[in-house]
């Protein structure tokens, strides 16, 4: 579980705060979705998750983060580490190996995975992945979106409780988007880990989050479930953030008083709703 | 896009020698040219080196290897031959330069050791996966992994750092630099505003590489947590014998 009691976190030399009293829990098994406009803080929060701030980079900080009851101001982030798995906005930054098999090996040694189990673990993560077949290649030689790709399988091969991952479709077209979604359902679902997930492709966010956590100035503005924070659509577009237009076209319906239902989250959900108000009466 | 000394794969002789005799062998030519006097031996161990490329199946590169250091050895060549003046005047110049056959002599020999030692350091990073150095530093010699890991760091980012400075100049090229320019003085003033925006972005990749090291259990580390064994065969044997012969020939000539 995580927990963060006000929370707060201003970068040395910088005037405003990136983190500002940010109160939340995260319970065990989530799949929790944040969202906020460039700047909102998401990603100094995962670095405060990761235990980087306030251990690497430096400044005034406030507040309690617990993650799974180790207070991240007192743990260091290799501690942290064991239980929680990051991947960062910079992937090109995180690679620390030049082999993409070495990149997934390279934390599974680290941590003294038994020999025998390894082989097994860096074959489960690169064929969830879907990058089995680069697993001799160079890094230097791959796309962004399968460079993407490698660092999340380096993650999940070291099975942390809690994963989070900072835009990780960031350089990935539509259908790449969509498998490492499921991916990271699959993890929730079938193994119990929790994820959190910064991700500006807001439909798709809604499709796989079971709740959404909106940021706006380091400021956590709203968070609950998915189709409650979707309600708030003008706190959401405030705050700078997009909602799925099916969202937007079933609010459109509903002050119309053309529709009454729960309001949709993806296309097919869209379809539904349409078929329900254009059905004659 | 390959940079120069980016791993080439494979399965040749090379490729398949523990990497820590690989490291052996490398020193152990690059030894074979300081030890000697002898331009033959150089040139030998050049020759030794473009048929160990030919075998790896990167002569190729190689050659472009000696082309990028033809420039460089000319350069030096000229500055030694004018700086020596011991031995007999072969050619008296205006302002009492002179150029003597020792001079001519020892110019040769340095820059033909130059290229014979450049070479067997690039052919090593060529065959040999850059995580295979640390790792087989710290399982055969029991090098804390730390200073290992700093090592094969420094290998990894020389193709990283000239990837990124190509990047750099396409860029500047696409605004209207010329950088194929022929004044070797031009280009330079033309790089040299180049090197602040490498170093922000050579310092922000070691930045975001330590953050992650730090975040998959880089200080846990142990000596043994490696899960590649770096095993002995006889093919390690009979390399490192061929290298112990061309050092013993060095020495003896």
């Amino acid at each position: 579980m995580i927990q963060l009691k006000n929370l707060g976190f201003r970068y040395s030399g910088a005037e405003r705060l990136a983190l500002d009293g940010i109160d939340l829990t995260v319970e065990d098994g989530a799949f929790l979705g944040l969202i906020g406009s460039s700047g909102a803080g998401k990603s100094t929060l995962c670095y405060a998750l990761s235990g980087i701030v306030p251990h690497h980079y430096r400044g005034d900080f406030y507040g309690e983060a617990r993650i799974e009851g180790m207070d991240s101001a007192e743990h260091r982030p290799e501690e942290l580490s064991r239980v929680l798995g990051c991947v960062f906005q910079d992937i090109d930054g995180q690679m620390v190996a030049s082999v993409v098999e070495d990149e997934i090996l390279f934390g599974l040694e680290n941590f003294g995975v038994p020999r025998d189990e390894i082989e097994g673990r860096v074959t489960q993560a690169l064929a969830a992945a879907g990058i089995s077949e680069l697993r001799g290649r160079l890094i230097s030689e791959l796309s962004g979106g399968q460079r993407q790709k490698v660092a999340i399988a380096a993650i999940t091969a070291l099975r942390p409780k809690i994963i989070v991952l900072d835009e990780p479709t960031g350089e990935l077209d539509p259908r790449s988007s969509r498998r490492v979604f499921e991916t990271l359902k699959e993890l929730n679902e079938k193994h119990g880990v929790t994820i959190i997930v910064v991700e500006q492709k807001i439909m798709l966010l809604c499709e796989f989050a079971k709740r959404l956590a909106v940021m706006e100035e380091g400021r956590l503005i709203l968070e609950g479930e998915v189709p409650a924070v979707l309600q708030s659509a003008g706190r959401l577009e405030a705050a700078g953030v997009n909602i799925p237009r099916v969202t937007t076209l079933a609010r459109a319906l509903r002050e119309e008083g053309l529709y009454g239902g729960k309001l949709p989250l993806n296309l097919d959900e869209g379809e539904a709703m349409m078929r329900e108000v254009l059905r004659p009466c | 896009m390959k940079g120069i000394l980016d791993y080439v794969p494979g399965s040749s002789f090379l490729h398949r020698l523990n990497p820590l005799v690989k490291l052996l062998l490398a020193f152990v030519l690059c030894a074979a040219c300081f030890v000697t006097g002898n331009h033959f031996i150089v040139l030998g161990v050049i020759a030794l080196n473009l048929a160990l490329a030919l075998s790896a199946g990167i002569l190729g590169r190689a050659l472009r290897m000696l082309r990028s250091l033809l420039k460089l050895s000319a350069l030096l060549f000229l500055v030694q031959i004018f700086f020596v003046r011991e031995g007999a005047t072969l050619l008296a110049l205006p302002l009492g330069i002179c150029i003597t056959d020792l001079g001519l002599s020892f110019s040769l020999l340095f820059v033909l050791r130059l290229l014979a030692a450049a070479l067997p350091l690039g052919l090593m990073l060529s065959v040999t996966q850059t995580s295979d150095i640390p790792n087989v530093l710290v399982r055969r010699l029991g090098l804390p992994y730390q200073y290992a890991f700093v090592l094969g760091t420094a290998i990894r980012f020389i193709p990283l750092f000239a990837q990124e400075m190509a990047g750099i100049m396409e860029a500047q090229t696409a605004r209207g630099v010329e950088f194929d320019t022929g004044n070797f003085f031009k280009k330079v003033a033309l790089l040299l505003p180049l090197c602040a925006p490498l170093l922000v972005s050579s310092v922000r990749r070691i930045e975001g590489g330590a953050i992650s090291a730090e975040l998959r259990g880089f200080y846990l580390r142990g000596r043994k947590s490696g899960y590649k064994d770096y095993p002995f065969a006889l093919r390690d044997l009979c390399a490192l014998l061929g290298g112990a012969c061309a050092l013993a020939l060095a020495v003896l000539f």
